[in-house]
């Protein structure tokens, strides 16, 4: 198990590397010059050319690119050049929001998706197994920005009962930073008038990003559960006088669960680096819409910082998924 | 059986979910709009739910940084305009000024000196009062970080100590707009202590991007990056504005801003785009004000680096006599757009009413081609998806020119790449904006066609006369201002008439205001920007 991990470690090393350089070569090709957007259009030569030579951009790429991996691996991933801080700063700020986001829609996903996926597979062609497969064929193919509306309207403005955008509202402070988990933050400063306002502010977009997740979770742990089901070892079990829940839980989902977990593992990486939509429609201060702010602005430190925690975040999911391989089947070996 | 069950089940939620949202907007569906005045439990006046000491406005993406010697965002101006005070101020709706820090001053015979008397009782939020050290750090600070404000100040040559209430600046050139300039937002006046959060020698850039130290009437408190900016009052300031808290909430969704501002839970909503600004005028508490902008959008017509034909003026009018602005405006701009009258637009100092204007004539303009000599001209357009209208105003235009036989390709192209290709004059015509940075004819005339400035710097057609070089230069040159106005309007004759631009229309500014809010003066040159410390509801 160690051995496994040490590998994947270095593997994750490997895979940074190239994806910087990647990113780095890919941001500077682009035509575009990131000095200009910040001088403004009606600047001087000299100004423009001070500004490149302050943000290096006068050097060769690839003296830019040694530059800036000298300082990644002294932990600096330099400064933005639209808010002019240091990326981490930016990252720190932006990350937690996405992260909150991503978790509450991963955990919904699974809460909702796991028991309606083994409902659709032991009743298969029934009234439940299609209710429930039309409900995942419609997280699917539902675009998020309309399904995210039409939450808004019901919920927001014809009912009233839910916040339409932010993480808080505006009066209320938020909790201590520890985390930059507003839920997890306030539970731990025992704040109770941020807790129920954030976990307010959190349903519509977790429940919508969650809708089109669910979808694929369902159908995996359906077609994985029939397949299972139909399998030599759990007609031995039920001649054995297993069934009912034990059946189902222990010996039949444990194993239907791992394609799941592949595929589940790769859904909560999209939902790091893909809720962009999803940010933009509830106003939430997620990474999503800084990156897309900072690639309209050529702010190439900030996308390759978006883009290293993205795969950092990816590799570290892979490695998870794998071990969760190991114990759900010790047969696994390396 | 089955399967015919869940087809009917499925056809049924979906056309449900749709009328929910045919029901939830009536701007883009005209049959609930029709309606709508006849349901009118549904269109009450939400009334205001927010504080009436705190006004909340919503704005559609974070901000960059807001240091005064940085910053050329007009979006950040919004938040550091209202934190810093400047020398001069705009004087309410005009472009002219008024008396800010300093309460009077007088400029030299030569125009290179400026002196200042400062005016007392000016402090900055942290107590410190204003004094003419700190007129003097602001500017020596912009000139060495030298980035796009310095620009500006470029010809600043010093700046002088007199006296503690007494400042003055010495030119290298004279150079007429500069009053103009210290009412802009790079003018506003830094607290030298700014000094004591310098990080390795940053002159305080880094501190300064998400803080403001200025003697203006709010400060920022508090900025949660990608959710809101909060303003409270500067306690020393001498200002006692009515609005003790703003909230500048980022809702990046124009659905998502217009359904907060109908149910009162933001007071001024800036992303509405106009196509939508039709119905939400029908709201009961909502006003949308109107009024005519610096902002134009026109066309550069590539005179001497574009396709050969356009160096010759008779098709450049030709093309200009092509267009029928009115539907123009009326289908890119929904009408909130009046057509140019020249390049320098209406509401600033040296429009001439009396300028010519074009006005469509086919067959005018298809002589013009046929007396340069033109036929089966092949033009390409450059645009970029900067600005959301420019695809429709590209297909109208090409539909506009086929009428006259000019087959126009578009050409659309990532907005850093187009800017790029300006740069280097690769195209033959593109679509563009303007707006001036201060209030001087100088920002169109002298940056449109003095050929100094060929490229993005302005000069975006590459048109050299060598008469408006000598006039525009001219007219930089001497501080009266009636002789200015005078060179200045024989220019715009001979650059209408030689048309190295099309000139399209000049946006009108339109701001969805809450009808609780009292007090907002639109002056055209502080577009996007509040006159918080006037305001009330």
């Amino acid at each position: 198990m160690k051995q496994i991990i040490l590998k994947r470690l270095t593997m994750l090393v490997l895979v940074l590397l190239g994806v910087t350089l990647i990113t780095f070569f890919l941001s500077h090709v682009i035509p575009g010059d990131p000095a200009r957007m910040m001088v403004g259009q009606r600047a001087s030569e000299e100004t423009l050319q001070e500004v490149r030579r302050q943000l290096g951009l006068d050097q060769p790429v690839w003296v830019q690119y040694l530059t800036y991996m000298k300082g990644l691996f002294a932990g600096d991933f330099g400064n933005s050049i639209r808010t002019q801080q240091p990326v981490v700063h930016d990252l720190i700020a932006f990350f937690p929001a996405t992260l909150e986001l991503a978790i509450t829609a991963f955990i919904i996903a699974i809460a909702i998706g796991i028991p309606l996926g083994v409902l659709s597979a032991v009743k298969k062609d029934t009234g439940w197994d299609h209710s429930s497969r039309f409900f995942s064929i419609a997280g699917i193919s539902t675009p998020v920005f309309w399904s995210g509306l039409v939450g808004i309207l019901i919920f927001y403005k014809f009912l009233g009962a839910l916040p339409s955008s932010g993480r808080l509202d505006l009066t209320i402070p938020p909790p201590a930073k520890i985390t930059g988990l507003y839920l997890l933050d306030s539970l731990i400063t025992g704040n109770w008038a941020a807790f129920t306002n954030s976990l307010w502010h959190l349903i519509l977009p977790a429940f919508t990003l969650a809708f089109a997740q669910l979808a694929i979770v369902t159908r995996q742990v359906r077609s994985s559960m029939l397949e299972v089901l139909g399998q030599e070892y759990i007609r031995t079990a039920l001649a054995n006088g297993i069934h009912g829940p034990v059946l189902l839980l222990r010996y039949a989902l444990r194993n239907a669960l791992i394609p799941t977990v592949t595929v589940v593992g790769l859904s909560f990486g999209s939902l790091l680096g893909g809720a962009v939509v999803t940010e933009t429609i509830f106003s939430w201060p997620g990474m999503g819409k800084y990156v897309v702010d900072s690639i309209a602005f050529l702010d190439f430190p900030a996308m390759m910082g978006f883009t290293f925690v993205i795969s950092f975040g990816y590799v570290v999911i892979n490695l998870l998924v794998d071990l969760t391989y190991y114990t759900l089947d010790p047969q696994i070996k390396e | 059986m089955k399967r015919r069950w869940s087809f009917v089940l499925t056809s049924l939620v979906l056309a449900c979910s749709m009328l929910v949202t045919a029901c939830g907007t009536p701007a883009s569906q005209p049959q609930a709009q029709n309606n709508s005045p006849e349901s009118p439990a549904k269109t009450e006046p939400a009334g205001p739910k927010t504080a009436a000491d705190t006004l909340f406005v919503a704005i559609n993406a974070d901000q960059g940084t807001l240091d005064p010697a940085v910053t050329f965002d007009n979006a950040a101006w919004k938040i550091t305009y209202p934190a810093y005070e400047r020398l001069v101020e705009y004087d309410g709706e005009s472009t002219e000024v008024k008396p800010g820090l300093a309460k009077e001053w007088k400029v030299s015979e030569d125009g290179l000196a400026w002196t200042f008397a400062l005016e007392e009782g000016h402090t900055f939020a942290d107590g410190t009062p204003v004094t003419a050290d700190a007129v003097k750090f602001t500017f020596d600070r912009t000139l060495a970080i030298k980035k796009g404000p310095a620009d500006v100040y470029s010809v600043i040559k010093e700046v002088k100590v007199d006296s503690p209430a007494q400042v003055t600046f010495v030119l290298s050139k004279n150079f007429p707009p500069f009053l103009s300039t210290l009412a802009a937002n790079y003018g506003g006046i830094v607290n030298p202590k700014v000094k004591e959060k310098e990080q390795n020698g940053d002159l305080g850039q880094n501190f300064l991007a998400n803080n403001t130290m200025g003697s203006g009437p709010y400060q920022l408190a508090e900025w949660n990056k990608g959710e809101y900016l909060k303003l409270t009052v500067n306690p020393h300031s001498s200002v006692k504005p009515a609005f003790q808290t703003v909230y500048f909430k980022i809702v990046p969704d124009a659905t998502a801003q217009r359904l907060q501002l109908e149910q009162g839970e933001i007071d001024i909503a800036e992303g509405i785009p106009n196509e939508q600004l039709k119905a939400v005028k029908e709201l009961p508490n909502v006003e949308v004000l109107q009024k005519p902008s610096l902002f134009v959008d026109y066309v550069y017509v590539n005179s001497s680096k574009g396709n050969a034909a356009l160096k010759n003026p008779k098709v450049r009018q030709a093309l200009s006599y092509a267009i029928d602005y009115d539907a123009l405006t009326e289908s890119v701009q929904e009408g909130f757009a009046t057509q140019m009258r020249g390049p320098i637009p209406k509401g600033l100092w040296g429009h001439d009413e009396s300028a010519h204007q074009y006005k469509r004539d086919v067959e005018k303009a298809k002589a013009l081609l046929a007396e340069a000599g033109v036929s089966n001209l092949t033009l390409d357009l450059l645009y970029s998806d900067n600005k959301p209208w420019w695809e429709t105003e590209a297909l109208t235009l090409q539909a506009f020119f086929a009428d006259i036989g000019v087959k126009l390709n578009l050409k659309k192209i990532a907005y850093a790449t187009s800017r790029e290709m300006i740069d280097a004059g690769e195209f033959d015509l593109a679509l563009g904006v303007w707006s001036p940075d201060f209030g001087d004819p100088y920002m169109f005339m002298n940056y449109w066609f003095d050929s100094v400035n060929f490229g993005l710097a302005g000069n975006r057609a590459f048109y050299k006369n060598d008469k408006v070089d000598e006039l525009v230069r001219k007219a930089a040159s001497v501080n009266d201002k009636a002789e200015r106005e005078k060179l200045y309007k024989e220019a715009q004759t001979i650059t209408i008439d030689e048309a190295p631009y099309l000139y399209l229309y000049q946006k009108d500014f339109l701001l969805p205001v809450s009808k609780n809010v009292k007090g907002f003066v639109y002056n055209p040159m502080l577009e996007g920007i509040y006159n918080l410390a006037e305001m009330s509801k």
